[in-house]
């Protein structure tokens, strides 16, 4: 073991000890609080750890043979560090970290039990997410996939009481499973083909192989699901039904970029494959501004977030699609700083309010001023205001699909850039501004969850800066180079057009909204329905597995019973008549020894 | 055409039409009498053969007690007097193919058999020869014997015993 | 000349009748006439070999036939009539009772 590798395999050890800890240790577990101590610690540490790698810009790679083989090993574990990896360790603990200090004082009313139980999950989680960047395969990713996909359900299922909190936890698995299935299916398509698992190996033998461009479409698929790409978006909606902090950190920041990171690690590999690259960017494009509208009609706030999220995952994969992977990348970096900083400031304003509908929020500023200057810090970010970081990484998204001459896509992402700026400021304008409503004592948030929001917002105006200043260096990200000179103009007239909408609907009331709505009658109603996609999904299970169980019923039932039922039945009847021979009479019997001798006679006969 | 031809045929045709007439009589006690006869028939066969001391046994444990025991067991085994006694079979056709095929394949072998060849010269006295086998090599089976007709005279006895 | 075969035959012939007596004969006495019958068959072709090989043992097996004869005759006809006085029948087809 190389003496770099420490550093990488303490962030990923540190997590998993205060997990293994936590799970075995039930008294510890059930003591709440210190539970929570003992994992923020080691994820302090951890983030201390994943900081010193990305200064040093350590880059190692090292393997273990986990299945041996002759002609070399079949699997392997291991860990890959790279310019990549190192920024995803920062990202992970700092969110990680800044959730759980915050979770403590969220979650403060939870029984010590169930606490517990969170911050073993939360190191579960950081682990697996750990283990999936690191990975320097396929195989390992996979299965770090699968645990981050189960630690997702089950912290969505927190409160498991609540049945609509159990059925969006099965639902987030059920519909990430149906992209794993092809994700798992082109891994080991790759692997027959090439021999090999991995990322270092395969990109050179990736060429030769037959049929990649399906195989590439296969393992696309596990992003399409993780990463909440059109049609498989519908579960993360649900999956706000979890903690806030947990939405922050995984809906937002981590799991659901999962997919965005796999494609860019991959990203040699699809570039032998333009057909795919193109579809990717045109299904990110379209989830985006189909995520934009939904949001535009949500009145949950953390469903507006959580649309929005479908959204900005869609323009990074446009970027990925567009061979601007790079930018998607650094998109998704800024996006996951702001985005958990969104969260977590709706999540103070749902803990002071008692409520997520927005309609029953309102002039919230002057209540928790902190919380909404971070959130509007926050809202600008998102929105691609310079000079804060989103500006800079939505730029590159924008140019990079420009550059690829992808124009269908781009128009997609320019609306949806308007009324991203537009459905952003209607939640500022309508719960922030505006008349104050009576619900709950809306207070300001306590330290321990305004210090997180504070260190978020500041991060975002700094990485702001510092691209403004030029490229993140050893950030494995470059700035674009060569962008047209219209399109920052035209990213910043577009937040702006978009907020001077929403001021002028919902601050100042000067368009009407349900004049709008009514005038754009069809797009509004579909949209609220969320275009029917949950329906379909609902009927398609229903129709089809419950129609399937109910065809394997009938099967059973008539066909197995029915064949066992016609035996017995068989051998009765039969058992019925051959009782007849026994009939007690003597006649019968003398018939009977008249045949033997005439069987006899005939033996006799033919043995001669 | 010698006496002994005329004289088989006739007893031949006796002897087959009594013995279908015992199985097809309707009353019983018609079968007992045409039984008397056939019985009667077959001791005049074993007269054909040269076996007067077996002619002679035919008929008087034969023709003489078999038929009359038959007659009382008849007499006693019907409910009323005076009924008529009828007999009706069943399934005649059945029983007369089973009885045919036992029938053929009988002459089946006696077909195959050469069997055609005069008689042999007899001794004088068959009956004494007769005596002195059954005191000589069959003595032991002739005390057995003895033996089962007591055994049978206690068991008719048994069941001839008024219920108590 | 009348041969083996011709009291061979004869014979054969009255035990076929005799065995379609006891086939469908429904009175239990009816069916021991049929069983007499085919004894007497049985004897002829006895004492026809015995005649035809000069042996003695068939005459002696014949005499042994008829004893028996007339003693399973007095013991079945004994059963006969006791199943008549327990049942008032002696029917055949209604003596079942040892139906499967």
């Amino acid at each position: 073991m190389a003496p770099s590798i420490g550093l990488p395999l303490a962030v990923l050890a540190l997590p998993f000890i205060a997990f293994v800890l936590l799970a075995v240790a039930a008294p510890l577990r059930r003591a709440g609080r210190a539970a929570g101590l003992v994992s923020i610690l080691t994820m302090a540490l951890a983030f201390a750890a994943a900081l010193t790698v990305w200064a040093r810009g350590l880059v190692v790679e090292a393997t273990w043979t986990w299945i041996p083989a002759d002609g070399g090993p079949i699997a392997s574990v291991g860990l890959m560090v790279d310019s990549l990896s190192q920024a995803m360790l920062v990202l992970v603990t700092l969110v990680s970290l800044l959730v759980q200090i915050y979770s403590l004082a969220y979650l403060h009313d939870e029984p010590p039990a169930s606490l517990g139980r969170y911050y073993t999950y939360q190191s579960l989680f950081a682990f697996s997410m750990l283990g999936l960047v690191l990975a320097p395969g396929f195989l390992q990713m996979f299965i770090f996939w699968e645990l981050v996909g189960l630690c997702s359900y089950l912290l969505i299922g927190y409160w498991y009481e609540r049945p609509a909190a159990a059925r969006a936890a099965v639902k987030a698995f059920w519909i990430t499973k149906l992209g794993d299935v092809g994700f798992i299916i082109g891994i080991v398509l790759l692997w027959s083909a090439t021999g090999t698992f991995e990322f270092t190996e395969l990109f050179d033998k990736a060429q030769s192989v037959s049929g990649l461009p399906l195989i590439m479409f296969l393992i696309y698929l596990g992003a399409v699901g993780k990463s909440a790409q059109f049609p498989l978006h519908v579960w993360l909606p649900d999956a706000m039904e979890g903690p806030t902090p947990v939405s922050a950190l995984i809906h937002a920041a981590t799991m659901v970029t999962a997919g965005v990171f796999m494609v860019t690690r991959a990203e040699p590999l699809f570039a032998l494959v333009p057909e795919v690259l193109t579809l990717i960017a045109w299904v990110g494009a379209f989830t985006a501004l189909l995520a934009a509208t939904m949001a535009c009609v949500e009145g949950d706030i953390k469903r507006v977030l959580a649309y929005s999220t479908v959204s900005q995952l869609g323009y990074m994969m446009a970027a990925a699609g567009a061979g601007a992977a790079q930018a998607g990348f650094l998109h998704l970096l800024t996006h996951g700083l702001f985005k958990a900083l969104l969260f977590l400031a709706a999540g103070a304003v749902i803990h002071a309010v008692g409520t997520n509908d927005v309609f029953r929020m309102g002039g919230l500023f002057r209540a928790m001023p902190h919380t909404g200057i971070v959130f509007i810090v926050g809202t600008l970010a998102l929105a691609g205001v310079p000079p804060l970081a989103g500006f800079f990484s939505k730029e590159a998204v924008l140019g990079g699909v420009w550059e690829a001459h992808l124009t269908g896509p781009f128009l997609m992402l320019a609306l949806t850039a308007l009324l991203t700026a537009f459905y952003m400021f209607r939640v500022v304008f309508i719960a922030f501004f505006g008349r104050a409503h009576a619900g709950g004592h809306p207070h300001e948030a306590p330290w321990l969850m305004r210090g997180p929001l504070w260190i978020l917002a500041l991060l975002t105006v700094l990485v702001g800066l510092r691209l403004a200043a030029g490229g993140l260096a050893g950030g494995g990200v470059e700035g674009h180079e060569e962008a047209p000179g219209w399109l920052a103009p035209l990213s910043v007239g577009l937040a702006l057009a978009g907020f001077l909408l929403a001021w002028a609907m919902y601050q100042r009331g000067v368009i009407e909204s349900a004049r709008v709505a009514t005038a754009l009658g069809p797009l509004d109603f579909m949209a609220r329905r969320r275009y029917g996609l949950d329906t379909l999904y609902a009927g398609l299970y229903r129709g089809i597995m419950l129609g399937f169980s109910r065809l394997i019923g009938w099967i059973d039932r008539y066909l197995v019973d029915g064949l066992l039922n016609v035996l017995s039945a068989l051998t009765l009847r039969a058992g019925a008549r051959l009782r007849g021979i026994q009939s007690g009479k003597a006649q019968d019997y003398v018939y009977g020894v008249a045949f033997g001798v005439l069987l006899l006679i005939v033996w006799a006969q033919l043995w001669r | 055409m010698t006496l002994e031809t005329v004289g088989f045929w006739v007893v031949a045709v006796v002897l087959l039409a009594s013995s279908l007439a015992v199985v097809l009589t309707p009353n019983l006690f018609h079968a007992v009498l045409y039984l008397a006869a056939a019985l009667v028939a077959t001791g005049v066969v074993f007269l054909l053969l040269d076996q007067p001391f077996l002619f002679a046994v035919q008929l008087l444990l034969y023709a003489g007690g078999v038929v009359t025991i038959v007659v009382f067991a008849i007499m006693l085994t019907e409910r009323l007097v005076g009924e008529r006694l009828v007999q009706t079979s069943r399934h005649l056709v059945n029983g007369a193919i089973v009885s045919a095929a036992v029938f053929v394949g009988i002459a089946g072998f006696l077909i195959r058999s050469p069997l055609d060849g005069a008689r042999p010269a007899q001794s004088a006295d068959v009956t004494a020869a007769i005596g002195r086998a059954l005191f000589g090599p069959f003595a032991i089976t002739l005390e057995l014997l003895g033996v089962l007709l007591v055994v049978a005279l206690l068991g008719a006895l048994h069941f001839a015993r008024s219920e108590e | 000349m009348i041969g083996l075969s011709a009291y061979l035959t004869l014979a054969a012939l009255v035990f076929s009748i005799g065995l379609f007596g006891v086939l469908t004969r429904r009175n239990a006495v009816g069916i021991l006439l049929g069983i007499e019958l085919m004894l007497n068959a049985v004897n002829i072709n006895l004492v026809a070999f015995a005649r035809f090989s000069g042996n003695v043992t068939g005459l002696v097996f014949t005499l042994f036939t008829i004893a028996i004869t007339v003693a399973e005759v007095a013991v079945g006809l004994a059963i006969v009539i006791a199943i008549f006085r327990v049942r008032r029948t002696v029917e055949a087809d209604r003596l079942d009772l040892l139906r499967g």
